[in-house]
C-alpha cells in the first residue's frame, strides 16, 4: 500500500468519523482520570480553610509548593504501589470484577455528556459527546442505574459483614433516589421536548431566565438532593459510616482496586455536577453570548468557540463539584431511617406532583398558543 | 452487511450468556451472566436502531430487576454444600424436552413469522422519518394501545399493594397487646 493510499484511507468520511471517536474517548478518559487528584486536594484543603487550620501544604516540586497540589500525586503513587491483599474466603473473580463494574459504568456515563456543540471536521459533522444518541438522556439514566452492580458485588465478594451490609445500605439507596432522579429529570424532558442533551442544551438558549433551573425550580431542588443520595456523599453517606461500618462495601479493597472505586466515586459526583450543569444551567452556553455570537468572537472557527464553551461547562460543573465538598463540611450525617423516609415519603410525592403540574402547564400552554 | 455483522456478534455472546446463566453453580455468577445477558439484549436492539427500548431495557432490568434478584441471592447466601445437594432428578429428559421446544420454536418462526422492522408499516425508515423512535413509541402507546397500557399499569399496581398487604407484620394494637404476645412466646 503507497503512502496516497493510506492518506486517502484515512480521510475517508468513516474513518474520520472513526479516529474523532477514539481522539474523543481519549481526551474524555484523560479528563477523568485528572478528576480524583484535584478533587482529593480540594476535600483537604477545603476543610482546613473552613476550620482555619493549614492543611497539606507542603508537597510540591522543590521550592515551589504549589498549595500542596502534588500530595494527591504522591497519595496516587502510594495507592498503586500499595501491597494487595484479598481477604480468605472472599470470592476471588466477583472480588476482581466489581471495582472494574464501577469504574466502567462511571466512565460510560461521562462519555453521554455533550461537552459542546457540533464542530465541522474536514466536512464532516462531529459532536462533542463519544456517545451521541437521540435518547442520550435515557442513557445516561440506564448506565448509572448500572452503577449499584460495583457496589453490591464489591460488599458480598469480600466476605465481610460490614462489607456486606454497607453494600446493601449503599444499593437500597441508590435504587430508592434513582426514582426522584428521574421523575426531577422528567419535566425537563417535557419542556424541552427532547431527550437528546445537546439540543436540550440549544433549547435553553445562552439566557440564564431561560435555563432549566429558571423554568423548572422544583425540578432542580430534588435533582440537587439526589446527586449526593446516588453518589453516597454526605450527608448520606451512611453506606460508608465510619463509625458504625468500618468503610462499608470497600472495607476490604486496598491498592489498586480500592483507588478504582475511588476513582468511579469521583466520576460519577463530575457526571452529576456536568448533567446539573447540562440539563439546569444551560450547559456549554456562555452566559448572555448566544452561539451565533460566539462563533463570530471566535474568529468563525467553531471548534474555538466550542472549545470555548467546554471550558464553561467545565466551570460550571466545577461549581457543583465545589458544593459536594462543601455540603460534606458543613452538614452532618443522616439517619438510615431518616434517609429513606426523605426519599420515598417526600421526594417521591413532590416529584409526582411536580410532574403533573407542569404537564399540565406546558399542554395548556401549547394549546393556547396553537389557537 | 455491518449490520448482520453485529447482530451475529450480539446474538452469539447472548446464546454464551444464556448457557453460563444456567450452567454456573454459584447464583451469583448466574446473575452477573443475566445482567450481561439484558445487556447484549439491548445492543442487539439498538442495532436495529430502537434506541428507545435499549435504554429501557437497561434501566429497568438491569437496572432494577436483576438487582432485586441479586439482593434476595445474597441474603439468602446458599452453603456451597447445600447448593450442591440440588440435584435435578433426569437431565437428559430436560436437554431433549429443551432441544425439541426450541426447534419447533425457531421452525415455526421460519415458516409462518414475519421480520420485524422491516415489512409493514414500521419500518426504521418510517420510525425516522415519524419524528423517531421515542415520539412513535409514545404516540402507539397512548393512542392505539392507551387502555391495555392503562390497565396494565393498573395491574402492576394492585401487585404491589397485594405484596405490601401481605408482606406487612400484624402490628400490635397497643403496647399491652405486644407484651402480651411476648409473654405468650416465651
Amino acid at each position: 500500500m503507497g503512502l496516497t493510499d493510506l492518506v486517502a484511507l484515512l480521510s475517508s468520511d468513516a474513518a474520520i468519523q472513526i479516529i474523532a471517536s477514539i481522539v474523543k474517548i481519549l481526551i474524555i478518559v484523560v479528563l477523568c482520570l485528572q478528576i480524583p487528584p484535584i478533587m482529593v486536594w480540594a476535600e483537604r484543603r477545603a476543610p482546613a480553610m473552613m476550620q482555619r487550620r493549614k492543611g497539606p501544604n507542603r508537597v510540591g516540586i522543590g521550592k515551589f509548593r504549589l498549595y500542596g497540589l502534588l500530595q494527591s500525586a504522591a497519595d496516587a503513587v502510594k495507592l498503586i504501589f500499595k501491597e494487595e491483599v484479598v481477604p480468605t474466603g472472599a470470592n476471588k473473580v466477583v472480588y476482581h470484577i466489581a471495582p472494574i463494574f464501577s469504574v466502567f459504568t462511571a466512565f460510560l456515563v461521562a462519555c453521554a455528556i455533550p461537552y459542546g456543540n457540533d464542530i465541522t471536521v474536514f466536512g464532516q459533522q462531529i459532536s462533542l459527546s463519544p456517545i451521541r444518541l437521540d435518547v442520550g438522556f435515557l442513557f445516561i439514566l440506564a448506565m448509572s442505574s448500572l452503577a449499584v452492580y460495583g457496589v453490591t458485588l464489591a460488599g458480598w465478594a469480600s466476605n465481610n459483614k460490614y462489607s456486606l451490609l454497607g453494600s446493601l445500605r449503599a444499593s437500597a439507596q441508590m435504587i430508592s433516589y434513582e426514582i426522584p432522579l428521574g421523575m426531577s429529570l422528567i419535566p425537563l424532558v417535557i419542556i424541552f421536548g427532547t431527550l437528546d442533551l445537546n439540543k436540550m442544551v440549544i433549547a435553553q438558549s445562552a439566557f440564564p431566565w431561560s435555563w432549566g433551573v429558571v423554568r423548572a425550580p422544583i425540578s432542580f431542588f430534588l435533582f440537587f438532593i439526589c446527586m449526593f443520595a446516588e453518589t453516597n456523599r454526605s450527608p448520606f453517606d451512611l453506606a460508608e459510616g465510619e463509625s458504625e461500618l468500618v468503610a462499608g462495601f470497600h472495607t476490604e479493597y486496598n491498592s489498586a482496586k480500592f483507588a478504582a472505586f475511588f476513582l468511579s466515586e469521583y466520576v460519577a459526583m463530575f457526571v452529576l455536577s456536568a448533567l446539573a450543569a447540562t440539563v439546569f444551567f444551560g450547559g456549554w452556553q456562555v452566559p448572555f453570548v448566544p452561539y451565533d455570537l460566539l462563533l463570530k468572537i471566535a474568529f468563525g472557527l467553531d471548534w474555538l468557540a466550542a472549545l470555548v464553551g467546554f471550558l464553561f461547562l467545565l466551570l460550571k460543573a466545577g461549581f457543583f463539584m465545589w458544593v459536594y465538598v462543601w455540603v460534606r463540611w458543613t452538614l452532618p450525617r443522616f439517619r438510615y431511617d431518616q434517609l429513606m423516609a426523605l426519599g420515598w415519603k417526600f421526594m417521591l410525592p413532590i416529584g409526582l406532583f411536580n410532574l403533573l403540574i407542569t404537564a399540565l402547564v406546558v399542554a395548556i400552554f401549547d394549546t393556547v398558543t396553537r389557537h | 452487511m455491518s449490520q448482520e455483522l453485529l447482530f451475529y456478534a450480539f446474538a452469539g455472546l447472548i446464546a454464551l450468556c444464556s448457557v453460563m446463566v444456567v450452567t454456573s453453580r454459584n447464583p451469583v455468577i448466574s446473575a452477573i451472566f443475566l445482567v450481561g445477558d439484558l445487556f447484549l439484549l439491548a445492543g442487539l436492539y439498538a442495532s436495529m436502531e430502537a434506541h428507545f427500548v435499549a435504554a429501557i431495557q437497561i434501566l429497568v432490568y438491569a437496572g432494577a430487576i436483576v438487582v432485586l434478584f441479586m439482593f434476595v441471592i445474597m441474603l439468602l447466601n446458599l452453603d456451597p454444600d447445600q447448593r450442591s445437594q440440588v440435584q435435578i432428578a433426569a437431565p437428559e429428559v430436560g436437554i431433549l424436552a429443551l432441544t425439541v421446544i426450541a426447534f419447533a420454536v425457531v421452525g415455526g418462526m421460519l415458516v409462518f413469522g414475519q421480520p420485524t422492522g422491516v415489512s409493514g408499516e414500521m419500518t426504521a425508515e418510517a420510525i425516522k422519518g415519524a419524528g423517531g423512535n421515542t415520539f412513535t413509541v409514545g404516540m402507539v402507546l397512548y393512542t392505539k394501545y392507551l387502555w391495555p397500557f392503562e390497565l396494565a399499569s393498573m395491574l402492576i399496581m394492585l401487585a404491589i399493594i397485594a405484596a405490601i398487604v401481605i408482606a406487612k407484620k400484624d402490628r400490635p394494637k397497643s403496647a399491652t397487646d405486644g407484651d402480651k404476645r411476648r409473654l405468650a412466646h416465651g
